[in-house]
């Protein structure tokens, strides 16, 4: 263990590290500002449990029914060899009918730790790749790893890898409708970003073992029930925007040592569980370590993170946390108290806030007359 | 599902641990830890549902439908119902498409949950008096481990090679179903609802099996499964038979039943281990 991993294992305590999944790494990519989440996640923190025992519990994530119908959809597109999945990529890709063959890569013969899993993901797609169209259609289940912030990550990913033409997509199979060729926005960026994530480990996986990052296609298959029934369908994605970003967002992460220095070395977020599993340390001693970790909170953050309520609720008097452009348009002031100390002229600017000051006052005189003019209006 | 078992325990027990320490935080006066503690507690309730639901998942793999018994003849033990789903379809399969299949054709009602441990069952009672049984429900054998394949249900009795999965298999097994089943239909004088169900959702998945649910012909399905089984079958049938070898050589009985554990196969990676 290096010495970053030791000073995470001591913030994260005496628990096993969260696993990622493709769920949580695209959440991580959408506020790389913050270095409390990224320190949070660098070292596996269960921030679920976290937020939940200083009294902010996070109130997403999928419900059971979700999860159930997601696995019963998935299961059903699997089944039979793959049939209704075979039939989809035969008619929307083209896939030739003697390719149908399936490796299940979630078992290896009862041994399931991951290293096993991993090699046995590599060595099968290594031969794939190797003798291309033949040598493999369907792999289920591989086990994929990603580098995140300096640790490697296994990703437990519920895809299927296929190969058609010499080239490997991702299939990612979704359970939200697809109707009349339209499905929920913000649905299917999530799947799309998540099949990034994939694409990207799937390439790191090709490149190490000697091709170039292409033979991993930028588009993804994405699997839908269509309409209101049951019947799945298939769509082509592109997610070359989407993998670029993670890049970007995944190099930062990469720096965590950077964060970790300015930090309290003894800090951490240990709930001191007692044998019986229960936790021991107060909450406030859990809050005061959080407010030595920077954060910064945007209203994104209500659907990305677990942490959200509580940084809200720190930043209640911070402009950013009414979204990026209402800060701006407040002259980039920080706090909503001085915003308006300095608008109705009770707080004298500072130097480089005279500019800032003088557009508030501005502002609050307009604000002041057009509601002056509307009174007038009903009086009339 | 030991595992499962144990972590419900654990969690049983933390939860009731927990609940003890919310009360004693409550009355000491303490309500920031009480807050703090129920936090807890309602994951770990959270937790416990979900093991929960898992369980339940997996017990029953099959959703089975309330189905009226058809004639209330006398219920065939859970074994038999299976050897006759099996034998009808002729390869390895699911517990759902034998629940299908025995709706579709047989009477009396099977219970879905009930196949999760047969195969243990069956295991258990060879371990103990082999080959006391005409046959075993067992399990398929993936080619390249020869460890039991994820889901499969086999008969003891059929050679080895129909019961070894290799990567084509699942494919030349959907094909040969739909034949089975499509023959089966056109056999019977008044095939019920059920059955043409059945029939469609392999007839949905081979080229040129139907133009549609209605003008669906059992012939016509079979020839179609046939047409595509041909592209397959000798590649299929080759490693099925190679492995199948190494199986019956390398392979204790009740390894050949029921899958070997973890044993190291020349010529995979992955370095399986040795174990148990
Ligand atoms: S909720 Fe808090 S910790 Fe999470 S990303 Fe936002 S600011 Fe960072």
């Amino acid at each position: 263990m290096n010495e970053t991993e030791a000073r995470l294992a001591r913030i994260r305590g005496a628990v096993p590290a969260r696993d990622h999944n493709a769920r949580t790494i695209a959440a991580l990519c959408s506020n790389p500002g913050c270095a409390r989440r990224a320190v949070l996640d660098a070292a596996g923190v269960d921030k679920q449990r976290l937020a939940a025992y200083i009294d902010f519990p996070a109130r997403f994530g999928q419900s059971q029914f979700a999860i159930t119908r997601g696995n019963a959809f998935e299961a059903q597109v699997k089944a039979n060899g793959c049939a209704e999945l075979l039939r989809l990529l035969r008619e929307k890709l083209g896939l030739p009918i003697p390719e149908v063959s399936y490796d299940d890569l979630e078992l290896v013969g009862g041994n399931d730790s991951r290293e096993v899993r991993y090699a046995r993901s590599r060595s099968l797609l290594a031969r794939a790749a190797a003798s291309g169209a033949g040598a493999g259609t369907l792999f289920d289940h591989p086990l994929l790893r990603l580098e995140i912030g300096g640790r490697k990550a296994y990703l437990e990913p519920d895809l299927i890898a296929f190969q058609l033409h010499d080239r490997f997509h991702v299939v990612e199979i979704k359970s939200f409708a697809v109707i009349d060729g339209q499905a929920d926005a913000g649905k299917v960026a999530a799947a799309v970003t998540q099949a990034a994530v994939y694409v990207l480990a799937l390439r790191d996986l090709v490149t190490e073992l000697g091709y170039a990052p292409e033979k991993v296609a930028h588009d993804v298959v994405l699997v839908c029930p269509e309409n209101f029934s049951n019947r799945p369908t298939a769509v082509l994605v592109d997610v070359r925007k989407q993998l670029t970003v993670l890049k970007r967002q995944l190099s930062r992460l990469a720096r965590i040592d950077e964060l970790l220095a300015a930090l309290p070395a003894e800090l951490t977020f240990d709930l001191e569980v007692d044998d019986a599993g229960v936790p021991t340390r107060p909450a406030a001693s859990v809050v005061e370590a959080l407010r030595t970790v920077q954060a910064r909170y945007t209203p994104e953050c209500l659907d990305t993170c677990e942490m959200a309520y509580f940084c809200r609720d720190e930043a209640r008097d911070d402009t950013a946390a009414l979204g990026r452009t209402v800060r701006d348009e407040l002259g980039g002031i920080e706090s909503v108290t001085n915003v308006l100390g300095l608008a109705n002229g009770s707080l004298a600017p500072a130097a480089e806030q005279v500019e800032a000051a003088q557009l508030l006052q501005m502002a609050a005189r307009l604000r002041e007359e057009s509601l002056m003019a509307m009174l007038r209006g009903v009086a009339l | 599902m030991v595992g499962v078992a144990e972590s419900i325990a654990n969690l049983e027990k933390r939860i009731d641990q927990l609940r003890a320490e919310v009360r004693r935080a409550a009355m000491s006066g303490d309500r920031a830890r009480a807050r703090a503690l129920r936090a807890e507690l309602r994951e770990a309730e959270r937790a416990w549902d979900d093991a929960i639901a898992e369980v339940e998942r997996k017990a029953a793999p099959v959703e089975v439908e309330p189905v009226t018994p058809k004639q209330a003849g006398p219920l065939l033990p859970i074994r038999e119902q299976v050897h006759q789903a099996l034998t009808l379809l002729s390869v390895p399969a699911a517990p759902k498409l034998i629940v299908a299949v025995h709706e579709a054709f047989f009477a009396g009602q099977m219970l879905g949950t009930r196949l999760t441990s047969l195969r243990r069952d069956e295991e258990r009672s060879f371990r103990s008096a082999p080959y006391s049984r005409p046959y075993y429900i067992c399990s398929a054998l993936t080619a390249d481990l020869l460890s039991a394949a994820r889901g499969l249900l086999a008969i003891s009795t059929w050679p080895m090679s129909r019961r070894i999965i290799g990567p084509l298999s699942p494919r030349v097994d959907f094909l040969t179903a739909a034949i089975a089943v499509a023959e089966h239909i056109s056999r019977i004088p008044d095939p019920a609802p059920a059955a043409t169900r059945l029939l469609w959702r392999f007839a949905a998945n081979i080229p040129g099996a139907a133009e549609g649910f209605d003008a669906m012909e059992p012939a016509s399905v079979a020839r179609a499964a046939e047409a595509e089984l041909a592209v397959h079958l000798d590649a299929d049938t080759s490693l099925r038979e190679q492995a199948g070898q190494r199986a019956r050589s390398q392979l204790s009985d009740v390894e050949q039943l029921f899958g070997s554990r973890l044993r190291a196969v020349p010529g995979t990676s992955g370095g399986a281990r040795e174990a148990e």
